[in-house]
């Protein structure tokens, strides 16, 4: 692909991310105050006490976590093979999106599991999966921020990207050999919530999502910028270079 | 085929010449082992086999891990990585001539501290050696198939000593809990337990074939 179809990849990136800023942010707003309306609202658990509202924030930061890695692997994934930048801008404001969303179900589970189980922590099988995903995504940031040319670090990090995402499964079966208990709850089946509890649970996801959304939106943007803050330096670079060379040739 | 055997061949002859990194591999497994030892000393016999397969592991992953960031960073010098990119041949043959070197070289390291670590924590492994082979060849078949990959990725970060671990431990999860496992179970009943191989055999097909087929994008032109 020429530098040109790239830049015009990019440009239309750049469109679509200024278009999408202003819509997502009000759909957050909006879905935020819905959302806390609907919490405040929603009854107490009878067994569990209030903790158990930490339901209607937990569950949702996984889902966008999850979202987050899997756009980063798919991403890279179409880097790889298409060679847009447009796909490494995705795949790099995902990861980092992802990885703080997976870091605030890290900091949620154990307030409810200290309150509910009496303990910050378990071996649960699906708590240490999360556990190694969330290593490995941080060591795709690191990698990237290790890695010099944006080139060269955008290959790398696709390739740790989709193997991050091909281990989750060895992970699974893995972790269930080593006898991890399961004392997570279960997925949500249907009717599995309490009367009252369906609509603040769907607002959180819903909010969750819009926040996700708005951040990968506002990552992708800043990308762009830097991108163009890079090339802009190292062209005035190049320019000052030749006035010097100029000078020395008089 | 033939770029495989060239490629095992050049890295077997360089570390024969040298015997460097063979050497420090040995030098530091034994390490591994004698703190361990101390910092984890077995009472009885029992406990010495309980503990066995986790420390036994835990020596050769760091040995591996080692071994793997020097495979590539001697191919830095004289820019031998450059040539090697530029070598008229799939990539995935580089790959796995690659992988073959470590996993040779590992393989010698790891008898050797097999030796050391069974006279260390009193563990009969004679009886289970054949196994033990095995179980050893299997986990070592994961680890250095993406400790190759990942290995040549990390030569060229800033902070590669410290890139490769990040990169590998997370992945190796898999590979790791399989062949503890595994070796768990031939100490305790002589048998291989088929859930654990069956673990490592997977592991071992799903790493081999991402690295092979992604090896293609770690080296630069």
């Amino acid at each position: 692909m020429g530098s040109t179809a790239r830049a015009a990849g990019d440009a239309a990136v750049d469109r679509l991310a200024a278009r999408l800023r202003a819509p997502t942010g009000w759909l957050l707003a909006g879905l935020t105050g819905a959302w806390l309306v609907a919490v405040v609202r929603a009854p107490e658990d009878a067994v569990q006490g209030v903790i158990q509202k930490i339901l209607y924030v937990h569950p949702p930061l996984a889902f966008a976590a999850y979202l987050g890695f899997g756009l980063t692997a798919v991403g890279g994934a179409l880097y790889l093979w298409r060679g847009d930048d447009a796909w490494d801008r995705l795949a790099r404001s995902a990861a980092e999106v992802g990885v703080l969303f997976c870091t605030l179900m890290l900091v949620t589970g154990p307030i409810w599991a200290r309150g509910t189980w009496g303990r910050w922590w378990s071996w649960d099988l699906r708590l240490t999966l999360t556990l190694l995903l969330w290593f490995v995504y941080l060591a795709y940031l690191l990698l990237r921020s290790f890695t010099e040319g944006s080139e060269r670090a955008a290959r790398f990090a696709a390739v740790y990207g989709i193997a991050g995402l091909a281990v989750i499964p060895l992970n699974y079966f893995a972790i269930d050999l080593a006898g991890g208990r399961a004392i997570h709850p279960e997925n949500l089946g249907s009717g599995s919530l309490g009367a009252g509890m369906g609509l603040p649970f769907l607002m959180g996801v819903l909010a969750t999502l819009a926040a996700f959304v708005h951040l990968l939106v506002r990552r992708v943007e800043v990308e762009g910028l830097r991108t163009r803050l890079a090339e802009r330096l190292a062209a005035e670079r190049d320019r000052a270079g030749h006035e010097e060379g100029g000078r020395w040739a008089m | 085929m033939s770029v495989v055997l060239a490629v095992l061949w050049k890295d077997l002859v360089t570390e024969w010449r040298r015997r460097d990194r063979v050497v420090a591999m040995a030098v530091f497994a034994f390490l591994v082992v004698l703190v361990l030892h101390f910092a984890l000393p077995a009472r009885d016999a029992d406990e010495a086999r309980r503990l066995a397969p986790g420390l036994l592991w835990v020596a050769y992953v760091f040995a591996g891990l080692l071994g793997l960031d020097r495979a590539f960073a001697i191919e830095l010098e004289n820019e031998a990585l450059s040539g090697l990119a530029l070598a008229p041949a799939d990539r995935g043959w580089l790959f796995l001539g690659k992988a073959a070197a470590n996993f040779v070289i590992l393989g010698a390291v790891q008898a050797a501290t097999a030796v050391v670590f069974a006279l260390a924590f009193g563990v009969e492994l004679a009886p289970v050696a054949g196994g033990l082979a095995l179980v050893v060849a299997l986990g070592s078949f994961g680890l250095c198939a993406v400790g190759t990959l990942f290995g040549a990725i990390a030569v060229r970060t800033r902070y590669r000593e410290v890139m490769l671990p990040l990169l590998l431990l997370p992945l190796l999860v898999p590979v790791l809990l399989g062949a503890v496992s595994a070796t768990a179970g031939l100490l305790e009943t002589g048998t291989l337990r088929w859930p654990s191989i069956q673990l490592l055999l997977v592991t071992d097909a799903v790493f081999g074939i991402v690295s092979f087929l992604s090896f293609e994008y770690v080296l630069d032109e």
